[in-house]
């Protein structure tokens, strides 16, 4: 029987060690937030962009600790290789080779730990290259590395 | 009951200050190796003949045959006996339930290890038999699967896997492309007899990364001589409509034997209790539950021919494993995307993306017993092809691909073991040896996320097991490996924009890696001891492993689209050194097992895929880079028989992780497997009308929600989760050789829950939902 005693301590102090509470740290464990559902964000599901003009891109982040960095993308959906997150379903065009499709990609950073920020990207969009459909990305990192994202069909048009 | 004692009658006279015997199964007649002679100053083990010899002077009056998986024997031995005694045993599967991992761990050889050691024997695979090999396993307190969908999976040893965890078999380290998320292990998970797990170090014995555990796949036993058998074995599968056939046949003359095997196995997508899923801000339909492009195909074969004598045995063993997996169509990775295939036409088909793979391997096993020295060699090659393919999108500044190639590894690696065994007086029983390894990784396809490399590590070791008496014995060992890694340079195939300091723009190919020499070193070792007493075991073992660094942890820089995330390598990466102090205290007497195997583990730089907050081309960086880690946990197992047909097994398992510097200190590490509980009753009905030996197990997995994560990970909720499963003989074509049938019904109530390691996890898609099973395994 003492040797079953002793496996049971053995067994408790397993158990206490494998439940004694960390806190150690408190950890960020919340992702940042990234929408452009409010009257100033944009572009908005299914939108129509014009060659040769200039559109601000805004979007609003917020974290709860600090916002790192943030990034927009641009490119066709020539393919319908996806659709966006928005819930809404816009019509495609029909399905084409690229040409000279529309590229854009840029990353900025964010100092100074805000928990809120606007994105405002000004963008021209130039006159040479294919219309049609197109998908814009916005995603935003936190200081710790957790990121959201969120992508909407849009159309550029002549 | 449980014993078998037959004294034959040999006609030739032997030498009489030996005594000598056979050991054989009792059932198939085969001889059994590695079984323990035991008794008062008395211990022999089987060799691969079954055969054993013991001094006649020492002969004890008493003596216990012991071997996994078998009944243990004690029996009174006639001094005057002269010729060699056959010993039956009989499995120890016919009175256990299917899941007496303990009971069957139990052999005298493995409580003398001072590692932590579970072994697991035809039998066990046999009952718990899942779709892949490690699912196979999982119910073993310790050890976890990652799964990608339901035809494959990878080992995880107490929340670590991928490189950390080595898979032998046959001998020679299993390589394949075991580091990528998506790969499975490709292993035909038939016609395996034994594996021992190890959970804790192993670098001494297995090199690098053996630095969480190790699944050893143990060669099959020699043959009876003039001996044929097989088996045909078929399963079918309602939740993935899976149809396997798998057969074997053996057979052995005097000297030379020989065995086959073929496997195939078909399945359709798997059914998830659920009809949408809901990622992000996404919802996919699925239709009929199916989950879209998840079917898959594999064909396996293998032969082997040896010869055995007294002294020498050598087997060369020949397999081909080739499979076809596609991936959930609705997301690759992260990366959500529709598609014009129609792959609801069809719930067999596999559409893109899938994957292809075909791993060939050729490996020899020999063994020379020159009395006091045992050789042992084993020489093996493996060339492992995978072929990734997924629908040609433009991404980035990457145009339209050509073909549907995406990603293409061809990976040969050669591989060396020497080992001498040899016992130095009557306590020391040293080891050394010798393992060596070069390998050569070529890529291809558009997509670039690891380069070409070729690498070569050679590790040489001394161990020395010492036997202060019979129930204390010491272990200890060091080891010293060097190795190097040369890494080739790789551009993009496409030209991307960038910015020059005059304010223009050129259009380049760009670098994803380079060409670089690496070397590596590093020492480890283990000392550890075990006492038995009576009815208990206790150990103690305390090591330090490493794992070199591989090819895309130091020199990676690219895109992995799939993932939305730039992979960025670390050419300053260290040898990962790992210290784990284990302890184990077993206790069994005849009606109640327990046992409890705590370990504390501190890593000095564990290597992990840190996302950071930077953006490389609009995609989040994620950079390798090592941190401190510590990590304790361990098992807690309880067996009770209430009666001799009534058998509850109640076990649980726990990981606590922390990194304690480096960008996410106070964070846990990727995938940390949840707090766990499987409480298993299993009742025998003995013979039940054209049943024999009726067998109903009922089992319950409990796992609590797993709050600790680290980015980009999500909480996952804990489940409950039910399976049943009957097992019986049936005397079909053949008195001798019964047929056995298993019906299974896994995830009964067909629940909805989350894996907190799967694949699939990551875009919220929950495990399977209710599968029935029914396995046939006909002998002849």
């Amino acid at each position: 029987m003492k040797k079953i005693n002793f496996i049971l301590f053995t067994a408790s102090l397993f158990v206490l060690s494998a439940c004694s509470s960390d806190n150690d740290t408190i950890k960020d464990e919340e992702k940042p937030t990234i929408t452009i559902n409010y009257d100033g964000g944009f572009p908005q599901v299914c939108e129509s962009l014009q060659r040769g003009e200039t559109y601000t891109f805004r979007a609003r982040l917020a974290d709860n600790e600090a916002l790192a960095s943030y990034s927009l993308d641009l490119h066709h959906n020539f393919d319908h290789h996806t659709h966006d997150d928005q819930g809404a379903t816009c019509s495609l065009d029909a399905k084409k080779e690229s040409v000279k499709p529309f590229i854009y990609m840029e990353n900025f950073s964010l100092d100074g730990a805000r928990k809120e920020f606007e994105i405002e990207i000004k963008i021209l969009i130039p006159t040479d290259i294919d219309t049609g459909d197109y998908h814009c990305s916005f995603s935003v990192t936190d200081e710790v590395g957790w990121q959201s994202r969120t992508s909407v069909d849009i159309k550029i048009v002549n | 009951m449980g014993l078998f004692l037959l004294f034959s009658s040999y006609s030739y006279t032997q030498q009489s200050s030996y005594f000598e015997g056979f050991v054989i199964d009792s059932i198939t007649l085969k001889p059994i190796s590695g079984v323990t002679i035991l008794g008062e100053n008395v211990y022999a083990v089987t060799n691969d003949s079954g055969y054993f010899k013991i001094k006649k002077t020492k002969l004890a009056s008493e003596v216990e045959v012991s071997h996994l998986g078998y009944l243990p024997v004690k029996f009174t031995i006639d001094k005057n006996q002269n010729s060699p005694l056959k010993i039956k045993l009989k499995t120890i599967s016919t009175s256990l339930d299917e899941v007496s991992v303990h009971s069957k761990s139990a052999n005298r050889l493995a409580k003398e290890t001072s590692t932590i050691e579970v072994a697991v024997d035809e039998e066990y695979l046999h009952a718990n038999r899942e779709n892949s090999l490690m699912q196979t396993l999982r119910k073993i307190p310790g050890v976890s699967t990652m799964t990608i969908g339901s035809g494959q999976s990878k080992p995880t040893i107490r929340g670590l896997g991928f490189n950390r965890v080595s898979v032998i078999q046959n001998g020679i380290k299993h390589e394949a492309q075991q580091w990528g998320s998506d790969h499975g292990l490709e292993i035909d998970q038939y016609g395996i007899e034994e594996i021992r797990i190890i959970k804790g170090p192993a670098s001494l014995m297995h090199g690098s990364d053996a630095i969480a555990g190790v699944v050893d796949i143990q060669p099959a036993k020699t043959p009876a001589i003039n001996s044929f058998e097989g088996e045909v074995n078929i399963l079918g599968e309602t939740n993935n409509e899976l149809l396997a056939i798998s057969t074997g046949v053996q057979g052995r003359k005097q000297k030379w034997y020989y065995r086959a095997r073929l496997t195939y196995r078909d399945y359709a997508d798997f059914k998830v209790p659920t009809e949408r899923i809901s990622y992000e801000n996404y919802i996919f339909e699925l239709d009929n539950n199916n989950l879209r492009n998840t079917a898959g195909q594999e064909a396996n074969g293998s032969v082997s021919i040896g010869y055995v004598d007294d002294s020498f045995k050598s087997e060369t063993y020949i397999s081909n494993v080739n499979a076809k997996n596609g991936f959930f169509a609705n997301a690759h990775g992260l990366e959500v995307r529709t598609s014009s295939i129609d792959y609801d036409t069809s719930n067999r088909d596999i559409d893109l993306p899938f994957h292809k793979v075909n791993h060939i391997k050729i490996v020899n096993n020999s063994w020379l017993d020159l009395d006091s020295h045992k050789l042992f060699f084993d020489i093996g090659y493996q060339n492992n092809q995978r072929e990734e393919h997924s629908e040609p999108v433009p991404h980035g500044y990457m145009p339209k691909p050509p073909n549907s190639r995406e990603r293409v590894f061809t990976k040969n690696t050669y591989s060396l073991n020497a080992k001498d065994i040899f016992k130095l007086n009557d306590a020391h029983t040293l080891s050394a040896g010798l393992n060596t390894e070069y390998q050569n990784n070529n890529i291809g396809g558009w997509g670039f996320l690891i380069p070409a490399y070729n690498r070569f590590t050679a590790g040489i070791f001394l161990f020395d097991h010492y036997e202060a008496n019979d129930n204390l014995h010491l272990q200890g060992g060091v080891r010293y490996d060097a190795g190097s890694l040369k890494t080739n340079s790789y551009y993009d195939w496409y030209r991307s924009p960038r910015d020059n300091n005059d304010g223009t723009t050129s259009t380049l190919f760009l670098q994803r890696a380079e060409n670089r020499n690496l070397n590596f070193n590093s020492f480890s070792g283990s000392l550890g001891i075990s006492y038995i007493h009576k009815n208990t075991t206790y150990k103690l073992n305390i090591g330090k492993s490493f794992r070199m660094p591989l090819a895309h942890e130091l020199a990676s820089d690219g895109v992995n689209y799939h993932m939305y995330r730039y992979e960025r390598g670390n050419l300053d990466l260290d040898p990962e050194s790992s210290y784990q102090l284990d302890a184990e205290v077993l206790f069994e007497s005849g009606f109640l097992s327990l046992s409890v195997s705590p370990f504390v583990n501190f890593f000095d730089n564990y290597i992990y895929l840190n996302p950071t907050s930077d953006y490389v081309e609009t995609l989040q960086v994620y950079e390798y880079t090592q941190s401190k880690v510590f990590r304790t946990g361990g098992e807690l197992s309880l067996g009770y028989n209430f009666t001799k047909s009534f058998n509850v097994n109640a076990s649980a398992e726990y990981v606590y992780s922390r990194q304690t510097s480096g960008p996410k200190e106070g964070f846990t590490i990727p995938f940390s497997p949840p707090l766990t509980g499987t409480l298993t009753t299993n009742y025998q009905f003995g013979n039940f009308g054209f049943l024999n030996d009726l067998n109903l197990t009922v089992d319950m997995r409990i796992a609590a929600a797993q709050n600790e994560i680290v980015p980009p990970e999500e909480i996952t909720a804990g489940y409950r989760v039910f399976n049943l499963s009957m097992r019986s003989k049936l005397d079909l074509f053949n008195k001798d050789k019964a047929a056995l049938l298993r019906i299974k019904l896994n995830n009964i109530f067909n629940s909805e829950y989350y894996d907190h390691t799967s694949f699939y996890r990551l875009i919220d898609v929950p495990e399977a939902g209710r599968n029935l099973s029914v396995s046939l395994t006909v002998p002849f």
